[in-house]
């Protein structure tokens, strides 16, 4: 309870912390934060030119089918990879200034889902362009961005701590990321795989389940499956539980061993 | 812990690997995995018992590589005692790193809101200091300036001037003294002096005898990792000049 006392004494740090995440990377450009949504767009763009001509998918509407899954993906990435980084970046802050250590995973996880929600505009202006259109499903949309928090939040304060003790960490989850890309029904649909004896992939697969959730939610306007999503939660808030205690540990020796 | 104190340190000792060549990746790990005891354990601080009342401002000296430094961090919970305890009562404020969290392309004023945010102060706090940290730190309009545009002597001044308003119970400060101009020394003294006289409790690693003999009653000489001397602040600092003259 004194840890959560603490953490919300130090609230305005994770916001000044977020406002430097989002507006400070892009500042000196001159397209300044647009850059953070231009940078998902023309990764769709890409995609969206080389994969139906050359590899000639069918799927209807492919546009919309991607940036659904883009753009949770760019969220995961960045994420992943910025907060890996969270602790060694900020070596000089640790060495010399107290504060509770879990604001900087916590402030990079958060900083990429304030990019997020305002690239669901994004999406929702494709799948008007596009005919796809809008469903009343949007309100699922807040539940499946927890869900997806929580995943993240909870790798990240793994491979945070580590990658102070180890520095090869963040170079492994830039490999395993970029795996993981292909691992996840980002370009292709899950049903592509029925049967198939790579289908546990998307079994044991976090992201899948969430990609296929917000897909479900603008693309399909379905309900999502909240039974897969639900366990996934509970898995994830587990997870979340171990990984922090874990990082708590790791966290007394930081000032020393980075 | 007792009711007077602000900081109890109790039969405290520090100490750290000394790595020749510290192996920090896994091929490394993997490659000297075998042979394990390449580290020498160098020990710091050595049983260290203090006791800082409430209100008391001490200075802690020392030749370099003593332990001070170490003992300051100790102090602010960066880094944690293998043996022992370090104990301190009330808001704790420590002022090792002046514009910590400062971000070039951001304004002054906004670099404020970064590096009070990151002493723990909320978004009302810091409104309300804010006019006091400006004021202080003499930089006018350049406030609403990006700090990549600032000279360093006006980035020093924006530091300080956010570091000295943050109030605390407790106030650890490390060999910052000297910052700005002859004018802003004396005031950056000045506002010390008043801090010094209040209740706040205050720590203060530092060299300049003349300058500490003003702010402290008490110092506590660290020679070696442990504490050689304690007790009124004249009396320990002509011990310890006679002892490195």
């Amino acid at each position: 309870m004194k840890r959560f006392m603490e953490l919300w004494q130090y609230r305005e740090f994770l916001r000044t912390n977020v406002k430097k995440d989002i507006r400070g990377k892009y500042k000196a450009s001159f397209l300044g934060v647009l850059w953070s949504f231009i940078n998902p767009l023309l990764q769709v763009l890409v995609y969206a030119i080389v994969f139906p001509y050359i590899m000639r998918v069918q799927t209807p509407h492919y546009l919309v089918f991607l940036i659904c899954g883009i753009i949770p993906w760019t969220w995961f990435i960045t994420s992943m990879s910025n907060g890996t980084t969270c602790i060694t970046n900020n070596s000089n802050l640790i060495k010399k200034v107290y504060f509770p250590r879990e604001i900087l995973p916590i402030s990079s996880v958060t900083s990429g889902m304030v990019n997020f929600a305002i690239s669901c505009i994004i999406i929702l202006i494709f799948a008007l362009i596009d005919g796809v259109g809008i469903s009343w499903h949007i309100i699922f949309l807040p539940l499946v961005a927890i869900v997806q928090y929580v995943v993240q939040l909870a790798f990240v304060f793994l491979t945070c701590a580590f990658n102070v003790y180890v520095k090869d960490v963040e170079y492994m989850v830039t490999f395993l990321l970029n795996l993981a890309f292909y691992a996840t029904p980002i370009l292709y649909n899950v049903d592509m795989f029925k049967g198939s004896k790579f289908a546990f992939i998307f079994k044991i697969n976090p992201v899948a389940y969430i990609v296929e959730a917000y897909r479900k939610i603008f693309y399909l306007h379905e309900i999502p499956n909240y039974r897969e999503l639900g366990m996934l939660f509970i898995i994830s808030l587990i997870a979340l539980a171990i990984c922090y205690s874990i990082f708590k540990k790791l966290e007394k020796r930081f000032a020393e061993e980075i | 812990m007792k009711k007077e104190n602000a900081i109890e340190v109790r039969n405290m000792t520090k100490s750290f690997k000394l790595y020749s060549d510290k192996p920090n990746t896994m091929k490394e790990r993997l490659v000297r995995g075998w042979k394990k005891n390449n580290n020498e354990i160098h020990t710091v601080l050595k049983d260290i018992d203090i006791e800082i009342k409430k209100g008391d401002t001490v200075a802690l000296i020392g030749v370099n590589g003593s332990g001070k430094s170490t003992l300051l961090k100790l102090m602010t919970k960066i880094i944690y005692p293998n043996k022992g305890t370090v104990e301190t009562r009330g808001k704790l404020t420590s002022l090792l790193e002046l514009g910590a969290g400062f971000h070039p392309d951001f304004t002054g004023r906004e670099n404020i809101y970064f590096n009070a945010a990151i002493f723990g102060l909320t978004r009302a706090e810091i409104d309300k200091r804010i006019d006091d940290i400006i004021e202080f730190s003499e930089l006018g309009d350049f406030i609403d300036s990006p700090i990549r545009t600032y000279s360093s002597g006006m980035y020093m001044r924006l530091a300080f001037a956010v570091a000295i308003n943050v109030d605390a119970d407790i106030l650890l400060i490390d060999e910052i003294l000297a910052v700005g101009d002859q004018h802003f020394q004396d005031k950056c003294f000045a506002k010390l002096e008043e801090l010094a006289k209040s209740d706040m409790t205050i720590v203060i690693v530092a060299h300049g005898m003349e300058a500490l003999k003003k702010l402290c009653t008490r110092g506590i000489w660290i020679n070696n990792g442990v504490v050689a001397m304690d007790g009124k602040f004249e009396e320990v600092s002509n011990a310890y000049l006679k002892e490195c003259a």
